[in-house]
């Protein structure tokens, strides 16, 4: 529910200063928005390179990707995720404090993490650190050891965390629509596991995966910030030139195919002491390379992806059932979802269910007008530069772009594409890409009081959210 | 200022090439109003952030929450612009927007193509100067604050204890309640108390607008004589006079509810931002809880593995307030192993204080902060207003690092010794059975 955080109350974001002088303001790029120039290249071992000068602010961004994410799990759910975080846990140079000790003094953070298809490590550093970030930096991704000791604290822990992530309804919904969703295709997998597949897990496992999946070839790695990049090419060259290349590892998803529901399904989860019911109602969406990707965006707008989209002003506006209602597409290298989520009090669940479904209808029964087309696209038009602002975000666009094999095209002809969307297309688009059947939807919610009442969507399966299981 | 040659071994010259203070351009229009604005022409975008001095501080019993309601009512429709037509008209020039409450403060911000400045401007203007209040938008509006406070609850067991905390730590000052306020004061408060908040907070004299971004710096201040002077500035509010009597005995919180394990949060009464002790908590601060490599992180997490997560919170406030540090225990660990663990940590820094080292770095950790943040021009604009209101002038900012520079390891060990005293806490847990 983060996009409409709108109007929320403020804890923790309060600003922490430490410096008195304001960066530098850019040279203008007037008019349309357009990717700053970059060098892309691969280094003998494979390894895709994206570096890209930005000196607005002393710092350094890194964005490295790999392709092992949780879809490389099969029966061992929360491996990919478990790995991601065991590269931090010493390396043969440095041990684990070394390493947090290091970069948490030169005021550096380091993040790894597994996502669905890929897992990530991100650095951000101050560009006179880099002699010392980088070797850290080159480790943590070529040679973790995996200390035994560190990766059982971790499972302990990680135990313990699955079990308080259900007392937030928002922190497992995701978890359970995936796996409702996907069923046994790999993007159902649960990206952190149950305890019962995080404590079976051991660190030879961990080696295993490492070796399988963090190789050079088939990952890239994205350098934004403050240097020279004829400088930071040689740098990486050398940092990275015994880094050994692996052959014949074909790394895909697996060839599972999607399930295709011919019904509306619905989970129930079942969590005793809700005050509200915190709802998903989704279907198969589209894959990243969708050339119809921009004008569905556009259309979602509409749908449930701003302030005054038709699903919050709906359920929040008109009715005051919720805080908040959105839909969104998430599309994935080679499928995806779409989603409308939102939550509201117990006794007024079904109320809520319905009216979202009554705008999905509205939306192929009466289309788009060219008002309120005109208004989605000078939104999302404008809202678009802000999204690649920093050095980071722009790190992230990187290896996004080496992920899903698009380029710099996709930001440089965005606004074109926007425009080019006629009402006459919307309506083929919405046709073609808005599910508005066979739906699927995951209710968390207090099942002794909806559960009669929520039959009426479809086949109904119930869960209790104590379970160990999604 | 010795703070130059520190920032000089740790990122060269660059710095002292930077703009300085002038660079943002400050005007008082004939009404008081302030404007704050900084040129930035990285991206084709740019914000207005309108910083209005009034939050839950400025509430009484009975319309508790009041501040953070109002801020939803501020969207739903004035005079030239009706119910809905605030958002409609922003997102169809390509901007959005946000707001927030606290309880000093309640911030209001636009984002938008720099060519649509003029419209955020008539926006503004409009609901600045005519806000209505339609009856059927109030009892909508209630629900989505109703929906807000129980989604917060719900999924949040700070939330919780937060409240329980701030209840129990203040008796008489109005940091007492929650921002969201009492349930049964959003579902009452009235019309009327809506008109006298508005009158009395939403007056251009009570407020600090700052516009960041792609904007000629002339054409935002004629933009502001045309659309804001005209409105009529008030008679200031009332000072908030309540002081909190000093706290002389620990006090103690407990929730029940179920948790897989307990969570702890211990809260100390501070001072408020503009107080000379400011600058050795908010180290304090950082050495406790930043990175894994931090005191509490440390001991807690990694080493003893009695708590899952801990944080520390020092928040930025017009009035004496709490510093807080929250953790949830690990599995078998009890509310009191945990809390104990805790004091253990805080004694420490009292009595033997802490190392250069991690004043060092805590320096270094909020230098890379203020980069990341002056890397957006929405952090930009936030800098300046939150400093423009929490320290008195914006200009304040230039004086941090003299100010940070002063500390020493010594004056953390002494701020540690005056307030992580037991008498001075409070300290509220959740867990399954109150009784264990």
């Amino acid at each position: 529910m983060q996009f409409f955080r709108k109007r929320y109350i403020l804890l923790f974001f309060q600003l922490l200063i430490s410096s008195v002088i304001f960066a530098q303001a850019k040279t203008a790029r007037p008019g349309s928005f357009t990717l700053p120039p970059y060098t892309k290249f691969t280094l003998s071992n494979g390894l895709t390179v994206y570096l890209m000068e930005q000196h607005e602010v002393p710092v350094i961004h890194v964005s490295a990707l790999f392709p092992a994410g949780a879809i490389q799990d099969e029966k061992k759910a929360g491996l990919a995720s478990l790995t991601a975080d065991a590269l931090l846990f010493g390396t043969k140079s440095y041990t684990k404090s070394q390493i947090e000790e290091q970069m948490d003094f030169l005021g550096a953070s380091v993040n790894t993490y597994a996502a669905q298809e890929y897992a990530a490590v991100q650095v951000s550093f101050m560009a006179t650190h880099q002699d010392k970030v980088l070797p850290i930096l080159k480790e943590i991704m070529v040679n973790p050891v995996f200390t035994e000791e560190e990766f059982v604290k971790k499972q302990k822990r990680l135990a313990v965390e699955l079990d308080q992530q259900r007392e937030s309804p928002r922190e497992v919904i995701g978890t359970y629509f995936n796996s409702f969703l996907y069923g046994d295709h790999p993007y159902g997998n649960p990206l952190s596991g149950t305890k019962a597949t995080v404590s079976a897990l051991s660190v030879a496992d961990a080696k295993d995966f490492y070796s399988t999946y963090y190789t050079p070839n088939g990952s890239a790695i994205a350098l934004v910030g403050d240097f020279k990049t004829k400088d930071m090419r040689s740098k990486l060259e050398k940092l990275l030139k015994d880094w050994k290349k692996k052959e014949n590892t074909a790394i895909k998803a697996k060839e599972v195919p999607l399930p295709l529901y011919q019904k509306n399904r619905v989970l129930l989860v079942n969590k005793d002491n809700a005050t509200e019911t915190t709802f998903y109602i989704g279907a198969p969406g589209i894959s990243r390379n969708n050339p119809d990707y921009v004008a569905i965006q556009v259309i979602n707008t509409v749908l449930g992806g701003r302030f005054t989209s038709w699903l919050n002003d709906e359920l929040r506006v008109n009715s005051g059932l919720t805080y908040g209602a959105r839909s969104s597409f998430t599309p994935l290298k080679t499928n995806g979802s779409f989603t409308i989520s939102t939550f509201t009090k117990t006794a007024t669940t079904t109320e809520a269910i319905d009216l979202a479904l009554e705008v999905v209808n509205r939306l192929h029964s009466k289309g788009i007008d060219e008002e309120t087309l005109s208004s989605a696209k000078n939104y999302i038009k404008g809202q678009f530069p802000p999204r690649f602002e920093t050095s980071g975000d722009l790190a992230s666009l990187l290896t996004s772009m080496f992920w899903y094999t698009f380029d710099e095209s996709y930001i440089n002809t965005f606004q074109q594409k926007v425009d080019e969307l006629t009402t006459a297309k919307a309506k083929e688009i919405i046709t073609r890409y808005f599910p508005k059947e066979n739906l699927q939807f995951v209710l968390i919610g207090k099942a002794s009081e909806i559960q009669d009442k929520v039959k009426k969507y479809g086949e109904i399966t119930v869960k209790q959210i104590t379970a160990d299981e999604f | 200022m010795r703070i130059t040659l520190v920032l000089l071994m740790l990122i060269g010259t660059r710095l002292l090439a930077q703009p300085k203070a002038a660079d943002v351009k400050t005007f008082t229009l004939n009404n008081q109003m302030k404007i704050m604005v900084l040129e930035d022409h990285s991206i084709p975008n740019a914000n207005m952030y309108l910083f209005w001095k009034v939050g839950s501080r400025n509430e009484y019993p009975g319309i508790t929450g009041l501040s953070h309601f109002f801020e939803h009512m501020m969207f739903n429709g004035a005079k030239k612009y009706g119910p809905k037509m605030f958002d409609q008209t922003m997102e169809a020039k390509g901007g959005s927007n946000n707001a927030y409450t606290t309880e000093n403060v309640t911030v209001y911000t636009d984002w938008f193509p720099s060519s649509s400045l003029e419209t955020m401007f008539d926006l503004e203007a409009d609901r600045i100067k005519d806000l209505n209040f339609d009856d059927k938008m109030i009892e909508s509006e209630r629900g989505v604050v109703l929906s807000e406070r129980s989604t917060g609850l719900e999924n949040s067991n700070f939330r919780l204890v937060h409240e329980m905390v701030k209840a129990s730590a203040f008796m008489a000052h109005p940091y007492r309640w929650s921002v969201i306020g009492y349930e049964s004061d959003i579902k009452n408060w009235s019309k009327a108390d809506l008109q006298q908040y508005f009158k009395t907070y939403y007056a251009p004299n009570n407020c600090v607008a700052v516009i960041v971004g792609d904007v000629q710096t002339d054409n935002v201040l004629a933009l502001a004589k045309k659309y804001f002077e005209p409105i009529p500035a008030q008679a200031p509010p009332r000072p908030v006079h309540t002081e909190e009597p000093p706290q002389n005995g620990e006090k103690r919180v407990f929730v029940q509810k179920d948790v897989t394990t307990p969570n702890v949060l211990v809260a100390y009464h501070v001072p408020q931002t503009q107080s000379d002790d400011y600058y050795a908590l908010e180290l304090l601060n950082t050495i406790l809880s930043s990175g894994n490599s931090s005191r509490l992180y440390k001991e807690l997490v990694d080493k003893k593995q009695l708590a899952t997560e801990v944080f520390s919170y020092f928040p930025q406030s017009i009035d004496p307030n709490l510093f807080y540090i929250y953790a949830v225990s690990s599995k078998d660990t009890t509310s009191t192993e945990l809390e104990q663990a805790i004091f253990t940590i805080l004694d420490e820094v009292a009595e033997k204080g802490v190392t250069e080292n991690e004043i060092q770095k805590a320096k270094n950790q909020k230098l890379m902060e203020f980069y990341q943040e002056m890397e957006t021009i929405n952090g930009k604009a936030n800098n300046i207003g939150t400093y423009e209101i929490f320290f008195g002038d914006y200009k304040k900012l230039y004086e941090a690092p003299a100010q940070y520079n002063k500390v020493t390891a010594a004056t953390i060990q002494e701020v540690a010794k005056k307030y992580f005293k037991k008498p001075n806490r409070t300290v509220g847990i959740i867990q399954k059975n109150v009784e264990q």
